[in-house]
Formats: C-alpha cells, sequence, structure tokens
C-alpha cells in the first residue's frame, strides 16, 4: 500500500480479541501504518470530531463492527452522518460482522455510507483486496 | 369470597323487573342494574362483568343495538337477551349481529333463567382460561425463539474468533504444528459453525414470513453448487433446467432447501467412487417447480428411509458428520410453501430426492 502512505485505519469492535485480530492483519500485510483501536463506538466519535478542526484529514478507513453494547455499528453510522462532508469525505466505512442476520446485511447494504459487509473471520486476503480497491477507484 | 361471585349487568326500561330481578338472583350472584343503554353502558365502564342480560324492547337504544353497540369494546362478556314476545327477527337478528350467547323469553321462568346464566358464566370462564393459556404459549414460543436466535449469534461470535486466531496464526507462521492440530481444531469449528447456521435456518425458517420473489434456478443452482463443490472437487455436475416460464418462489427456503440436498448429495458419496456424480434437474411449469437431486453416493438404508426427515435422526450406517437437523428443516421449509418431497434411494447405490414448489408467478393478464 505505498500508494496510499498516510492511510490510517480506525477499528471499532467491542470484542477484545477481534480487535487484536484485525489489528494484525492489517500491519502483517501492510496495509497501513497507523491502526487506531476503539473498544466502544462513542469514544471513536469522540476522536473523529477532535479530527475536525485539523487542517488535513488523512483518509481512513474504518472497520466497523455491527454488534455491540451501548452504540452498536448502525447507531454509530447515524451519528456519524451527521458530521461535516469534509471529514466524511475521507471516511471509508466497512462493516464487519459474524451475523448471518439477512436484516443485518440488507441494512448494510441499503447505507449508502458502507462500502462493504465483510463476514469474520475476516479473510487477509479479503480485507487487503477491499481496502485496495477503495482506492484505485479514485 | 365476594370477588369469586359471578357479576351480571341487567338492563331494562322497566324498573319492576329490574326489582324483581334482584329480589330473586341477588343471593346467587352479584347485581348490577341499569334501566338504559347509556346508564349500562356507565356502569360497564366502572365494573368488569361476567355476563349482560338486555331487553330487547327498550326506547331510543334496543337490547341488540345495545348488544351490537358494545361487542368490539366488549368482547368477553357473555350476553342474553330479553324479549317480551317471541320476534323471530329480532332474535336471528341479534344472533347474528351481537354475539348473543342465548334468548329468554319474558317473563322469565326463574329456573330456566338460572340455568342459562350458570351455562353463560361457564362459557365464559373457558374462554377466559382458554385467552390466559393462549397468550401463555405465545409468551412462551416467543421467549423460546429469541432465546434460539441470541444464543446462536453468542455462540457464532467467539468461534468466529477462533477461527481468526487459527487464520492469524497462518499468516505470521508464528505457531509450529507439526502434528497439524490447527487443522483438527478448524474442522471442528467448521462442524459446530454449520450447526449453528442450521439452527439459524431453522429459526428463520419458522419465523419470517413468506415472501415471493422471481428466482432463475440456473443462477441459484450454480450458486449453491459453489458453496460445496470445494469440499470434493472430484464430483462431477451435472445441471438441467428446464425453466421457459418465470417463476416466483420464497428465495430465502427454496435456497436452504436446495443447499442442504445438494450439500448432503456432495458429502454422502462413496469414498472409493472413481466417477462421483450429483445430477440436478429443474423443471418449470406454470403452477409448479419439479426438481431432482439425484446422486450415486452410499444411499440410505431402506428401513431408515421413513426417518430421515425427522429432528435429530442420524443414519448409523455412515460415519459422516451431521447434525441430523438438515432435512428436517428441508421438510419444514417445504411444508411452509406448500411444497413436497420424495426420495427413493438403494444402498450402496445412490439417492434420489425430488420436490415440487408450487409456482406464484400470477398469471400476467
Amino acid at each position: 500500500m505505498n500508494s496510499i502512505p498516510d492511510l490510517r485505519v480506525i477499528l471499532i469492535d467491542d470484542n477484545d480479541i477481534d480487535l487484536l485480530l484485525h489489528e494484525r492483519l492489517i500491519s502483517i500485510q501492510q496495509l497501513s501504518h497507523t491502526i487506531l483501536s476503539f473498544s466502544n463506538a462513542n469514544k471513536a466519535l469522540e476522536f473523529l470530531s477532535s479530527n475536525i478542526t485539523l487542517p488535513h484529514i488523512p483518509p481512513t478507513v474504518i472497520l466497523l463492527d455491527i454488534q455491540m453494547p451501548e452504540m452498536d455499528g448502525f447507531e454509530f453510522l447515524r451519528s456519524f452522518d451527521s458530521y461535516p462532508q469534509k471529514i466524511k469525505n475521507q471516511c471509508y466505512i466497512i462493516m464487519v460482522s459474524s451475523s448471518l442476520d439477512f436484516g443485518d446485511i440488507s441494512r448494510t447494504n441499503a447505507n449508502p455510507m458502507v462500502i462493504r459487509l465483510l463476514k469474520k473471520p475476516l479473510q487477509p486476503k479479503e480485507l487487503k483486496e477491499v481496502i485496495e480497491n477503495i482506492f484505485k477507484e479514485q | 369470597m365476594k370477588n369469586n361471585r359471578i357479576r351480571i349487568l341487567y338492563i331494562d326500561d322497566e324498573v319492576h323487573n329490574l326489582n324483581a330481578f334482584r329480589a330473586n338472583f341477588r343471593r346467587s350472584y352479584e347485581i348490577y342494574t341499569a334501566n338504559s343503554a347509556a346508564e349500562g353502558l356507565q356502569v360497564l365502564k366502572g365494573i368488569e362483568v361476567h355476563i349482560i342480560i338486555a331487553d330487547q324492547k327498550m326506547p331510543t337504544t334496543t337490547g341488540v343495538e345495545f348488544f351490537n353497540q358494545i361487542k368490539d369494546l366488549l368482547p368477553d362478556p357473555i350476553r342474553i337477551l330479553l324479549t317480551g314476545y317471541t320476534d323471530v327477527e329480532d332474535i336471528i337478528d341479534a344472533i347474528n349481529k351481537g354475539h348473543i350467547f342465548s334468548y329468554i323469553k319474558k317473563p322469565w321462568d326463574e329456573h330456566e333463567l338460572f340455568k342459562t346464566i350458570n351455562n353463560a358464566y361457564e362459557i365464559y370462564s373457558a374462554r377466559k382460561q382458554l385467552k390466559e393459556k393462549v397468550l401463555e404459549l405465545e409468551k412462551t414460543n416467543d421467549e423460546l425463539n429469541r432465546f434460539i436466535y441470541s444464543t446462536s449469534h453468542d455462540l457464532r461470535a467467539p468461534l468466529m474468533s477462533v477461527q481468526g486466531i487459527i487464520n492469524l496464526s497462518r499468516l505470521d507462521n508464528s505457531m509450529t504444528d507439526p502434528q497439524g492440530y490447527m487443522g483438527m481444531i478448524e474442522v471442528c469449528i467448521t462442524r459446530l459453525d454449520s450447526f449453528i447456521q442450521k439452527i439459524i435456518e431453522y429459526y428463520r425458517n419458522s419465523r419470517l414470513d413468506l415472501e415471493f420473489e422471481k428466482i432463475d434456478f440456473n443462477l441459484l443452482i450454480d450458486d449453491c453448487i459453489d458453496t460445496f463443490k470445494h469440499q470434493n472437487t472430484s464430483i462431477n455436475f451435472n445441471v438441467k433446467v428446464d425453466q421457459l416460464v418465470p417463476f416466483k418462489g420464497d428465495f430465502f427456503r427454496i435456497s436452504v432447501i436446495l443447499n442442504n440436498l445438494i450439500s448432503n448429495a456432495v458429502k454422502y458419496q462413496k469414498p472409493d467412487e472413481s466417477s462421483p456424480q450429483v445430477n440436478l434437474s429443474v423443471k418449470v411449469e406454470p403452477h409448479k417447480a419439479t426438481i431432482r437431486i439425484e446422486d450415486n453416493g452410499i444411499g440410505i438404508l431402506s428401513e431408515h428411509l421413513s426417518n430421515i426427515f425427522k429432528m435429530f435422526f442420524r443414519s448409523k450406517n455412515n460415519n459422516k458428520p451431521g447434525s441430523g437437523i438438515g432435512l428436517y428443516i428441508v421438510k419444514e421449509a417445504l411444508s411452509k410453501i406448500g411444497g413436497t418431497i420424495g426420495v427413493d434411494s438403494r444402498y450402496g447405490e445412490g439417492t434420489q430426492f425430488e420436490i415440487t414448489i408450487p409456482n406464484r408467478n400470477e398469471f400476467d393478464s
């Protein structure tokens, strides 16, 4: 991923082990040098709002889990939708879930902010391809 | 004690009737009276009565009109109509419109009225009990379903983490595993996961409403084969789809049925078979689709054939892993969409399933 040197990845998942797994999958495949993990969607939103004042917002891939306590993935999307375009334009959201629920799947597909829904466990190759494709299109 | 008494509301415009009724029955029942429909309504607002007796011939609102008025608001109390004269029209009207249990001729015979009231109360309490039981059952059923649903999701999440850890250990080569233990763990994960997925399929089949959409059997069958062909790459699939007319059906259930049957055809092959075959044919007609799935696998013992659609039944003549729930789900899904299934098998030679599914495509005109 030399083409996007400042690419960063934000991981949002309430499961510590999955956070660790995804972190490792990204660093081993050298998809990004900057990985930020949040076990709470609210904390991730706080972080993103602190970015609004930055002069330059780096391209950001967000791996977002669906089922989480307090704020779930869909609630995160709803709140994030009200953020300024400046930051939304730089964020690419990939939903991640072990859910086989058709309702979850169709809700994800219907959301224009979501690029893809990936099933857990994440396949290293698939993750790499999806992220590469995001930036190939530009 | 007082709460256990039968509560009766009696509505009549003639006050001496109300008084006579009260005098006759006050020792046996808890009695409320009203001398007009409007007053009766007032009483009903405050007190839950079991039985309502109304005179037919009253000014402004008749007994039948009154019963008709309250039947949606208060469906539970049993209604008895009192008529001074045998007007057949009134009675028929009453029974049809007002959900009336019985009618009594005026002047009433004390014993007859007594018996009628007691019968009415028996019906009241039987209905009430039935209602309570139904509510209770619905609640248990709902809880059970939600339990199945959330348990299967909660079971699956950590299992997928375990699989993720194995994937990672392969990716970074951090584990030396000369005995192949990781592979064994993986086999167990896949087994458990496919069982959890079956439970979710079962849950969804029993809960989801039918939804009819256009189905292209060529695409659907190709998808199913793609899912399973890697499990045994030597299998030769012959697919013949004869779909000249459009087909509409419940996509989820039909794919569950095909997935389970194709998965079985792939799984139950003979280990020493030199040319394993799975033949699939679909014929779509305006009113139904007929699907045949045929394999030359190990077959099913004839004495087991009648049991294969039972929940958790597993044939003992094979040592393949299975949950014994696949064909049960197939049968349940077919019964939801009004389809049928037939099976023909020879032990050691192969198995053939034939299913028919009604075509829900409305005629375009």
